[in-house]
Formats: structure tokens, C-alpha cells, sequence
């Protein structure tokens, strides 16, 4: 048998979509209050859909751009500029472009499944990463449930979000509909320098803010957001729902310096209005109502 | 419009949309960091979110020693928590001024300690930039300042709220980071085998969180807000020890649009839920 050469979906995968394809039986990650949500907006789940992805992300940037190129730290003294994966001269870019390709190969993969399943879309999306045997190997994962809409229209292209059923549907008798689920990643580095020792002193400094720190989670914030607001906005959509932000800082020490690094990423998924008037005056249906519920606990 | 006929029509509709999408073609889209609900909430209650706002602080926070056997504020440290969090606060709504938004919903103000060093903590403050879809029945959305309002309610408080006739004008907090005496050993050796209150102990708490709740209503005032709503009394002993503690009181400021404050009575409903 030939091994898989990495194009469309790995034999194992393939072979149980068409299993899942030619069977009538449904299955599906939906709860029952989700399944039932979706059923009234249209769309029935056709099965369980996973992409996944193993990376070996073994080269992550050289540093910051205090070293010299001929090697060699520059001075220790003075004011160095922190620095950016987004803004394209940064070491770490590779290291950034190795993260989107794996959360976005498995997020293809997942909607290969689906596609080979005759759905439209899929939902309630977990889209992780973790770490696995090896120095520097990861497994991006993607796993959802494809879901077909009732009626002849057909979308484009397939689409993703990790928001659950009952969200979804929601969203819809509101008139918006999920595009796609992006992800905005940024690394930054900062030297330690003159300011950051001084600021950062136990003894020395009082109530101070630490400037260097601040500009190093900052820009790493404000560059991941830019990132996931193009890439959520390259798919077409008209807005964007934020649904995690995480930020992860450590220290780097080599030689006689030390760096601070940040790595942020945003996951979120863009929506796209429709049925005329952004659908919401059209569609009396989905006025809210206000209810008081008589449990002794709020659910 | 039938049910039957929204069945039909509603996948259709978003089908078709999804279809007429051409990716590759940046389209102007804002960001929000709304949930679903405060989505849809949000734009039902009259407003538009233009984008995710952002401001954040690392601080260092400097040292002070309380005095063992003493209730006393540590007033440093005060400083620092409110120095910090302004300083975070401050530049989220920087960024909101510039989208030209009238107000910041959904705010979370957020402390967290980084691996940068022991006395260092970030101050962050995230929330959704909106802009009224038409200005209230008297004056402006923005505060009296000129500034775009912030909250901290979550879209359904901010629904309710808007629907009962009142606007959000700031948030408000107050700070007191405060040092509890440690007792004399022969006072507690006194206590021994003795359920009985700690007077010193109760009078700090006490002391404290007066400190920082009427530090809140000034804010409040100063805003001319008729109240507080919301309101959060939080103890954080952050990483100073078991004998020093931030009290943190914050809240939404509050002003009347509309003389009368009532909202369509709720229907009262039975969930059919097993728990």
C-alpha cells in the first residue's frame, strides 16, 4: 500500500465518510435542545465531521532584533523597540505561518468530511491545539457536526462556526448567518532594556507603570486583532464575533540578555446578514420576549 | 408570514446569501467581543457595535509594609490599583473615541500576573465600541464629559436597561487595599476554645469596604448619575499574604431617559428543564 501523500483526507478518514454517506443513520456532537434548534431554522445534522493536522514546528525565530546580524547582543542600554509577527520583517513570521496553516488545514479537512457528506455547513466547531510526542510537535484539531440546510440552495462554499446549535439558530431567525470561523495569531519579542530594568526593580521603582511590557502586550493584542479582523473579513462577512482571546507571555534568557516574549490568539467567527433589511424587521418571529421563570434557581 | 413559510424561506434566504459571498474580497466588517445573545441584544436595544476595544497596563506595583498589629490602609498600594486600572481604562476608551462610538458595553476589567517578575501585574480592559442607531429622548448617549459611556452589564442587564428607560453613564468603582492588624498572641490566646466575634478583624472589614463603596458613589456622583447599578463587591487578595486585601467595589452609573420606568410585564413561563 502507498503512504498518503497529504492531499484531501488520509485513507481512514476517507474510507469511514464514505461509510458514514452511504448509511441513513445520522450521527452527530449536537445535544438534543440544539438538534431541535436547528431542525426549526432548517438545518439537520448528517454527521460528525474531524480534521486534524500534526505539525513539527522546529525552527521559532532567532530572537529579537537586538542581535545583531554578525552576532552578538547590541548594548544593553537605551530603548528597544518591541517587535511584531504581523508586521512582516519579524523573525517569528514562520513560526506564526506554521501556526495558520495548521488550525487552518484542520478546519479544511473538517469541511472536506462535510462536503463528502452532501452538507452545507458545519457547527459547534472545537478548534484546538495541543502538544504531542516529540520536541515541538503539535496536533491541530477540528471537530464538528456537518449539518444540511432543507431546500435547493446551496452555498458557495461550505460554512464553519464553533458556536452551538442553539446560538446559531438564534442568529439566523435574527437574520444573520455564520460564514466562517477565523483565527488571528501574533508572536512579539521584546528586549529588556535601560527602561523595563528600571521600571520592573522591586526595590528601586515605586507605582510605575513598566512601558517596554505594556508595549509588548499591546502590540501583540492589537496585531492578532488586525489579523483576525482581515482574515474574518477576507471571507466575506459583515461582522465579527470574538469568541476567545488568549495571551501567553514568558521570559527567554541567553548569554547576557533576556527577552519577553508574548503569543496571542483570537478565535472568532465572521457572520453575514440577510433577508433585506438586515432580515431583523422581516423575521417579527424572533422579537424577544420577556419571561420570569418560575424556578427557584435561574437555569 | 406562516411558520410553515418561515421554515422554507429562512434556510433558503441564508443559503442564498452564502452563496452570493465572494471570499478573497475584504469586506468593511467590525469586530465585537459579544456574545450571541449580547449580539443580538444589543442591536434590539438600538445600537450598533463598530469594534472590539482594548486597553492594557503593565504596572509595577510598589511596596509598602503594613504595621503588624495595625488596621490601616495601605495607601501605595490604593494608588497603584487605581493608577493602573485608569491607565487601562483610559486607553480602551481612547480607542472607542477614535471608532467614534458612543458608548463601550460588556466591559471586563481584568488583573492578571504575568511571568515578567513578582510585583508585576497586567491591568486589561476589553469591551465592544457601539453607536446608537438615533440619540435618546433628551440629549446625547455620550456623558456629560463628551466621552463615550462604558458598562460592565452583560447585553440582557443592557437590554432591560435601555428598555426601562434609563442609560448608562460610567463605570464606577472604588479601591481600598487594606491591612487587618494581626492579633497580640495574648489576645488570641484569650479566644482559646471561645466562639466569640474578633472585634479588631470585624472593624477592618468594615472600614474597608466603606472605603471602597463610597469611594464608588463619588465617582458616581461626579458623574451625576441618579444610581449604581450592577454593583460588585469583590475581595482580592491578589498576592500580598492572608492580611492584605484589595476591597474592589465597581458598578454601572445610571441616568433616567424618560420619566416613567416600566418595562412589558413578563411572561411567566415553566422550563421544562431536569434540573
Amino acid at each position: 500500500m502507498t503512504p498518503w501523500d497529504g492531499r484531501g483526507l488520509p485513507p481512514a478518514a476517507a474510507a469511514r465518510v464514505q461509510r458514514a454517506a452511504d448509511t441513513r443513520v445520522r450521527s452527530s456532537l449536537l445535544s438534543s435542545p440544539a438538534v431541535a434548534a436547528l431542525g426549526d431554522v432548517g438545518l439537520e445534522p448528517v454527521g460528525e465531521v474531524m480534521g486534524c493536522v500534526v505539525m513539527h514546528l522546529g525552527w521559532s525565530g532567532w530572537g529579537c532584533n537586538a542581535y545583531s546580524r554578525w552576532g552578538g547582543p547590541v548594548n544593553n542600554v537605551g530603548y528597544v523597540p518591541a517587535q511584531f509577527s504581523g508586521q512582516g520583517n519579524s523573525a517569528y513570521e514562520p513560526y506564526v505561518r506554521a501556526l495558520y496553516n495548521g488550525f487552518e488545514q484542520a478546519l479544511r479537512r473538517l469541511l472536506l468530511e462535510a462536503q463528502a457528506l452532501g452538507a452545507d455547513g458545519a457547527v459547534g466547531i472545537r478548534w484546538t491545539q495541543q502538544r504531542v510526542d516529540g520536541v515541538g510537535n503539535r496536533e491541530f484539531v477540528a471537530l464538528g457536526t456537518a449539518v444540511r440546510a432543507r431546500g435547493s440552495a446551496r452555498p458557495a462554499h461550505l460554512f464553519s462556526t464553533d458556536l452551538a446549535g442553539e446560538e446559531v439558530a438564534k442568529l439566523m431567525l435574527s437574520g444573520w448567518m455564520p460564514v466562517g470561523l477565523a483565527v488571528g495569531v501574533s508572536v512579539g519579542v521584546k528586549h529588556d532594556d535601560y527602561y523595563t530594568r528600571t521600571q520592573a526593580n522591586s526595590f528601586m521603582s515605586g507605582n510605575t507603570e513598566v512601558a517596554g511590557y505594556t508595549e509588548l502586550v499591546h502590540g501583540v493584542r492589537s496585531d492578532a486583532r488586525a489579523q483576525f479582523a482581515h482574515r474574518a473579513a477576507r471571507q466575506g462577512g459583515d461582522a465579527s464575533i470574538v469568541s476567545r482571546i488568549s495571551l501567553d507571555t514568558w521570559a527567554n534568557e541567553s548569554n547576557d540578555h533576556r527577552d519577553h516574549l508574548a503569543q496571542c490568539f483570537i478565535f472568532g467567527n465572521s457572520l453575514a446578514s440577510f433577508g433585506g433589511h438586515e432580515g431583523r424587521r422581516a423575521r417579527r418571529a424572533a422579537e424577544t420576549l420577556t419571561v420570569l421563570p418560575l424556578t427557584t434557581t435561574t437555569p | 408570514m406562516s411558520p410553515k413559510q418561515t421554515e422554507l424561506s429562512l434556510p433558503e434566504d441564508a443559503m442564498r446569501r452564502l452563496a452570493e459571498m465572494k471570499p478573497g474580497q475584504a469586506t468593511s466588517l467590525f469586530t465585537s467581543d459579544l456574545s450571541v445573545n449580547e449580539f443580538l441584544l444589543v442591536r434590539e436595544a438600538g445600537f450598533r457595535p463598530v469594534g472590539l476595544v482594548l486597553g492594557s497596563s503593565i504596572y509595577h506595583v510598589g511596596f509598602q509594609f503594613g504595621r503588624w498589629s495595625k488596621n490601616q490602609e495601605l495607601d501605595t498600594l490604593t494608588q497603584a490599583m487605581y493608577h493602573a486600572r485608569e491607565l487601562a481604562m483610559t486607553r480602551m476608551e481612547a480607542e472607542a473615541e477614535m471608532l467614534g462610538a458612543d458608548g463601550i458595553v460588556g466591559v471586563r476589567l481584568e488583573i492578571e500576573f504575568k511571568e515578567f517578575g513578582n510585583d508585576l501585574a497586567e491591568f486589561i480592559a476589553v469591551g465592544t465600541a457601539v453607536t446608537g442607531e438615533r440619540p435618546p429622548p433628551t440629549g446625547a448617549w455620550r456623558n456629560r464629559h463628551g466621552k463615550p459611556f462604558t458598562s460592565d452589564l452583560s447585553g440582557q442587564d443592557f437590554w432591560t436597561l435601555i428598555q426601562a428607560g434609563y442609560a448608562p453613564v460610567g463605570m464606577v468603582m472604588g479601591s481600598c487595599v487594606y491591612h487587618v492588624a494581626h492579633q497580640r498572641f495574648w489576645q488570641a490566646m484569650g479566644n482559646v476554645g471561645q466562639n466569640t466575634e474578633i472585634p479588631t478583624f470585624t472593624e477592618a472589614l468594615y472600614d474597608a469596604r466603606e472605603l471602597a463603596m463610597s469611594r464608588m458613589q463619588a465617582e458616581a456622583e461626579q458623574l451625576e448619575a441618579e444610581g449604581i447599578v450592577g454593583v460588585q463587591l469583590l475581595s482580592l487578595p491578589h498576592r500580598w499574604g492572608g492580611h492584605t486585601t484589595e476591597f474592589f467595589a465597581i458598578g454601572t452609573a445610571v441616568r433616567p431617559l424618560r420619566e416613567d420606568h416600566v418595562i412589558a410585564t413578563p411572561q411567566l413561563v415553566l422550563p421544562l428543564l431536569d434540573r
